[in-house]
């Protein structure tokens, strides 16, 4: 395989680990060292050549080819067969509707939520249970990783270069979740978004920090709805008001009541789109007063619409818990989803 | 930058805490003398009275840049 990247020649292991923080070509971890080998392995798992266009970034009008993109899941831990999901993730994150520099350079300090669903999560054993948005499994930690990684050393998302952000969150090391599907009576968030069944597919959000809620003293869906509505209409006061692609994780012991009392993930979203929405004038409760000015009475929705909310299942069998992600800041950045487009079954060539 | 390099004049406005980022992006567009109309940061919470004396510093600004 013709690969074209300019290499570097160390002394041993740990002379490379100093290069690589030296430059600034890591996220503060040690890295693998992306060896020709297996960079090029990479590429022939998901059958892509060197020089294949993944998408370019607009702003900085930077191509993204997909032998760079293997150095940077390489370097993150990635094996190949988790290489095609680091394709897919970028694709989706290329979308225009993403706006992957904005995302990636606010000083807002968002991180993009990857959420994996289909056979390729059975196939890369992903973990959509225990600690769901912890330190799961393998995959889940190596691709998160290499969507950080690539955006630090292909678009020069830097702390303090590109990288605006103030404070920033940890899921910028790693931020990907698997959905539940084998213990979920919903669609999955693919089958939602892409209109096919049994696909696998990546959906890229540009998500602040989770906020968990707690309703364990409760079995009516309505009132856990409340609860879910209730943080999202906090962090529209404290943080952002604008409506956007909120995300709720909701685990095994909530998503029981919901299905329990017969409602889909369309009944979920419907109830949190009614309820998750403050007045303006809200504000001045919350130290704001000076920018409400004459629109007190104006109605902000958490959501444009109820689909806008994503729902996805996960999370360990017990615990009354849930998690709301919010979005970065309203609908300057949208959810995409991009199905998996190698052949993540056949033999490597 | 991008608008210059088609041939539209602009100018490019920020506050001072993103001078780094615009510098930064002038070299990686390949313009790295690109001028700029720096104002006082931060915008959001300055008064009307801020507000209008950076407008009218970036006004000042500008015009020079447009100049030349």
């Amino acid at each position: 395989m013709n690969l074209t990247s300019s290499r570097i020649t160390t002394a041993d292991f740990a002379a490379a680990q100093e290069t690589y923080h030296a430059n600034g070509w890591t996220d503060g971890l040690p890295v693998v060292p992306p060896t020709p080998d297996l960079v090029s392995a990479c590429l022939e798992w998901a059958l892509l050549s060197p020089e294949h266009l993944v998408g370019i970034e607009p702003v900085r009008e930077r191509s993204i080819t997909a032998e760079k993109l293997a150095i940077n899941a390489v370097m993150a831990g990635c094996l190949p067969e988790h290489f095609p999901l680091v394709v897919t993730a970028f694709t989706a994150m290329l979308q225009p509707e993403f706006l992957l520099h904005g995302a990636t350079a606010s000083t807002g300090g968002c991180a993009v939520l990857l959420i994996v669903n289909g056979p390729i999560r059975r196939q890369l054993e992903m973990v959509a249970t225990f600690n769901a948005l912890g330190n799961t499994d393998r995959a889940s930690a190596a691709v998160g990783r290499a969507i950080r990684l690539g955006l630090i050393n292909l678009l020069d998302v830097r702390p303090g270069e590109i990288d605006r952000s103030t404070l920033g969150h940890p899921g910028k090391f790693s931020y990907c979740l698997a959905e539940d599907e084998e213990n979920s009576p919903w669609s999955s968030l693919a089958e939602e978004r892409l209109g096919e069944s049994d696909v696998s597919a990546v959906t890229a959000v540009a998500a602040m920090a989770p906020r968990q809620i707690m309703n364990e003293w409760t079995s009516d869906p309505e009132q856990i709805c409340d609860t879910i509505s209730a943080e999202i209409r906090a962090n529209q006061l404290h943080y952002s008001i604008w409506a956007g692609n909120y995300v709720v994780v909701l685990p095994t012991q909530l998503r029981q009541h919901f299905s329990d009392a017969g409602w889909s993930k369309a009944d979920v979203q419907e109830c949190v789109f009614d309820r998750a929405r403050v007045m303006r004038g809200s504000w001045k409760q919350v130290g704001k007063g000076s920018v409400v000015k004459d629109r007190a009475d104006r109605e902000y929705p958490a959501m444009e619409s109820p689909e806008e909310l994503i729902v996805v299942a996960a999370g360990g069998p017990a615990g009354g818990f849930a998690q709301v992600i919010p979005p970065w800041l309203g609908t300057k950045s949208r959810a995409t989803t991009v199905a998996v487009g190698a052949c993540v079954d056949c033999e490597v060539p | 930058m991008i608008a210059e390099r088609n041939g539209v004049p602009a100018v490019s406005i920020m506050t001072t805490a993103f001078v780094d980022a615009a510098e930064l992006m002038a070299r990686v567009q390949g313009v790295p003398l690109h001028p700029f109309a720096v104002i006082e940061h931060p915008i959001a919470s300055a008064d009307p009275e801020g507000i209008d004396d950076r407008a009218r510093i970036a006004v000042v600004k500008a015009a020079e840049i447009l100049a030349g």
